[in-house]
């Protein structure tokens, strides 16, 4: 038996006994701070290194080790810096006209819990007007970084922790939102809780178990109320209540036109609306667009290249609060992906000149990151695609566009067309709405009635599984190709 | 002949448009549509499969070089069914029953054909009575197996099981693979081949094709 001590990003510690020769990011899975597992502990992303000393194999370098790669042979102590770090957001995020018909009680709350990041707003229902907007990570991260990952952990006796782990964040969201503006938690009543099918089955812990096989029924598609909080209907077990908060936001089902939204996080989800029925799909594109799994890539914090752009033969770059370059985050990558092929950097096919493309003297994308960029946006261009084709529409019958999720307000049109992620003709009928599932989770509290519509919304969803169609296959091998698309052939 | 070797390296570069107009050129020359489906095409999607099992290239690379070969295919096609050039053999895959993972099935499917072989995609989520169906139906002297979870790695049992009863053992192979699936699960569900990756599968069908 030996110790591991843990300083903890408060300052105290936690001694954690262990046996055997453990993996360090399995003994701090769950404490405040540990570090994300973003690349699924493969040692790629080098975003778990944390400070530590001991009986560590392989020994820290320069007093830092990769938590996924080190196994504790003894006792050792590891120091966690970063903590849960609350940010406030921007508010934005297009709402449609609604009148003003609020819930019950002076304040209410809505919650988003994506798979990477959770998203609270605190709204003054009777003054009609948002109060503050505040995200975090979600902590389930530590245990797994992507959807699959959670429902495995949920299935092997981890769901209790998962719960505690998005619960507590939860209420933490809700304090610090009303600290901020001088309310308590109990003068909320009103509360929505939305997001996607697998994150709404552990928040409520639900057993995940038929979202994790086929034929990938799930068992509770939600649209209730439990314990006094409402939560949205889900669409499917992949299209979650997110999207339908997203749609109602859009308010795209409220016009005859056909219109399509995409909300692009590491699952990339689509909705197509056309003669009265919306077409759901979701389609993996991983966490390439939030920096996940690219060498240098982070979310858009402060030292983040998020522009780039060629000209007079040379790169130019845009860094998040103008200081020193240090990371690519999603948008810096489309970016820098467009502007390579304009510089020849990189052809069409995704293959570099260079084993290290530089956007600045100390930044650089390497040919493996174009790689993974191909994979996300073949991804969701196939998806758009192919539900596009099994809903028989075609690409000029689209009229307009959104774009929603956190990633997607930063989305640069005009990169995104000229690597395909987008159609060309696309990108010039394009809405940016932000966080629509938060906004559309935001109406059901400004507006009783609204959840009616989104009653309409649920009923006239179908979704298809891309996995089985071949039309997806076939998009998806066409679509890897880094180049402007202006027609679905 | 310079042309062959030329179509090889663009199709793994993944220049489809040289690739079409390269086997068009080649045609013309007079080459046999033979020899350029296995010395240009073939040969250049079998580089690209070593790299892959080698870890030198990925899903990208693969993908980007295996649609540069179906267009050179495209071409070739109709000069392939004049000369009378069978495929070496034809092979049924699916990924099994209660699974609907398929990058990795595609990924050898891509590389058997590269290998010249006929295959029969049967999707994703396939009943073992499918697999039977069509390797009774289509004559297909091999059966691959995916499966990517361990909680329906089971079924691939079931598939053998199928066969047996079906009394088509001694004419048809079936192969196995996927993340979880090893040789000691092969071997205790009496499935003939287990390969770890899509190269190596296309190998191995290629071989009991023969």
């Amino acid at each position: 038996m030996a110790n591991l001590t843990v300083w903890l990003p408060n300052g105290d510690t936690r001694t954690i006994a262990f046996e055997g020769e453990p993996r360090l990011s399995d003994l701090l899975a769950g404490l405040d701070g540990a570090p994300q597992l973003v690349c699924g502990g493969a040692g790629v992303c080098g975003k778990c290194s944390v400070a530590a000393e001991g009986m560590l194999e392989p020994p820290p370098e320069g007093g830092a080790c990769l938590a996924c790669r080190t196994r504790v042979c003894g006792d050792a102590a590891v120091y966690l810096t970063g903590g849960r770090r609350l940010q406030g957001i921007e508010t934005g995020g297009v709402m449609p006209p609604y009148v003003h018909r609020p819930a019950a009680g002076r304040y209410g709350a809505a919650l988003d819990i994506g798979t990477t990041t959770v998203a609270l707003r605190l709204i003054d229902l009777a003054e009609n007007r948002t109060l503050c907007t505040l995200a975090a990570a979600n902590p389930q991260a530590a245990l797994a970084a992507d959807v699959i990952g959670r429902m495995e952990a949920a299935l092997s006796g981890h769901g209790a922790v998962l719960q505690r782990m998005i619960r507590s964040l939860a209420d933490e969201l809700l304090s610090a939102a009303c600290g901020q503006c001088g309310i308590s938690p109990e003068q909320v009543g009103a509360r929505v809780v939305t997001g996607n099918t697998t994150m709404l089955y552990l928040f409520t812990g639900r057993n995940p178990k038929a979202l994790s096989a086929a034929p990938f029924e799930a068992d509770c598609l939600f649209g209730m109320e439990e314990q006094g909080v409402y939560y949205p209907p889900c669409l499917g077990a992949f299209v979650g209540a997110d999207v339908a908060c997203a749609v109602l936001a859009s308010g795209m089902t409220a016009t005859h036109a056909t219109s399509m939204l995409i909300d692009l996080g590491t699952n990339g989800e689509i909705a197509l609306w056309h003669n009265g029925t919306l077409y759901c799909c979701a389609t993996a594109a991983g966490p390439a667009f939030e920096g996940g799994g690219i060498s240098c890539g982070s979310a858009s914090v402060e030292g983040a290249i998020d522009r780039v752009t060629y000209a007079g033969g040379g790169l130019a770059v845009h860094v998040i609060g103008d200081g020193e370059a240090r990371s690519v985050c999603g948008s810096g990558l489309i970016d820098a992906a467009a502007a390579l092929l304009e510089s020849g950097g990189i052809d069409e096919t995704g293959a570099a000149e260079e084993d290290a493309l530089l956007l600045t003297p100390t930044v650089a994308l390497t040919p493996r990151d174009i790689r993974q960029l191909q994979l996300a946006k073949a991804a969701i261009a196939a998806g758009m695609q192919a539900l596009s084709q099994e809903a028989g529409v075609s690409l000029g019958q689209i009229e307009t566009l959104y774009i929603a999720g956190g990633f997607g307000r930063h989305l640069p049109l005009e990169s995104a067309a000229a690597i395909g992620l987008i159609p060309t003709a696309l990108a010039k009928r394009t809405v940016i709405l932000g966080n629509a599932a938060l906004s559309g989770a935001s109406l059901l509290l400004l507006d009783r009635e609204a959840e009616g519509a989104l009653g309409a919304i649920s009923d006239r969803a179908v979704c298809r599984n891309l996995a089985t169609s071949p039309r997806f296959t076939d998009a998806f091998m066409e679509r890897m190709m880094l180049e402007p698309v202006d027609d679905w052939a | 002949m310079a042309v062959l070797q030329e179509i090889s390296e663009q199709l793994q570069r993944g220049k489809a448009k040289l690739v079409k107009e390269l086997v068009q050129q080649a045609i013309d020359e007079g080459i046999p549509a033979k020899q350029i489906l296995e010395e240009g095409l073939l040969s250049g999607m079998g580089v690209i499969g070593v790299k892959f099992k080698n870890n030198e290239v990925f899903v990208p690379e693969v993908l980007v070089a295996a649609r540069a070969m179906n267009m050179g295919v495209q071409v070739l096609k109709p000069h392939l069914q004049e000369s009378g050039v069978q495929a070496k053999g034809r092979v049924c895959i699916g990924t099994v029953k209660g699974d609907l993972h398929d990058i990795g099935k595609n990924l050898v499917k891509l590389m058997m054909e590269g290998k010249g072989l006929e295959v029969i995609d049967l999707g994703t989520d396939v009943a073992p009575e499918t697999f039977i169906r069509t390797a009774v139906e289509q004559d297909c002297g091999v059966i691959c197996c995916s499966a990517l979870l361990t909680t329906t790695m089971s079924a691939i049992g079931d598939v053998v099981k199928a066969a047996e009863e079906a009394g088509i053992r001694d004419k048809v192979s079936i192969m196995i693979g996927g993340a979880p699936v090893t040789q000691a699960f092969c071997d205790q569900i009496g499935a003939d081949v287990y390969t770890p990756d899509a190269a190596t599968a296309a190998d191995a069908a290629a071989e009991l094709c023969k």
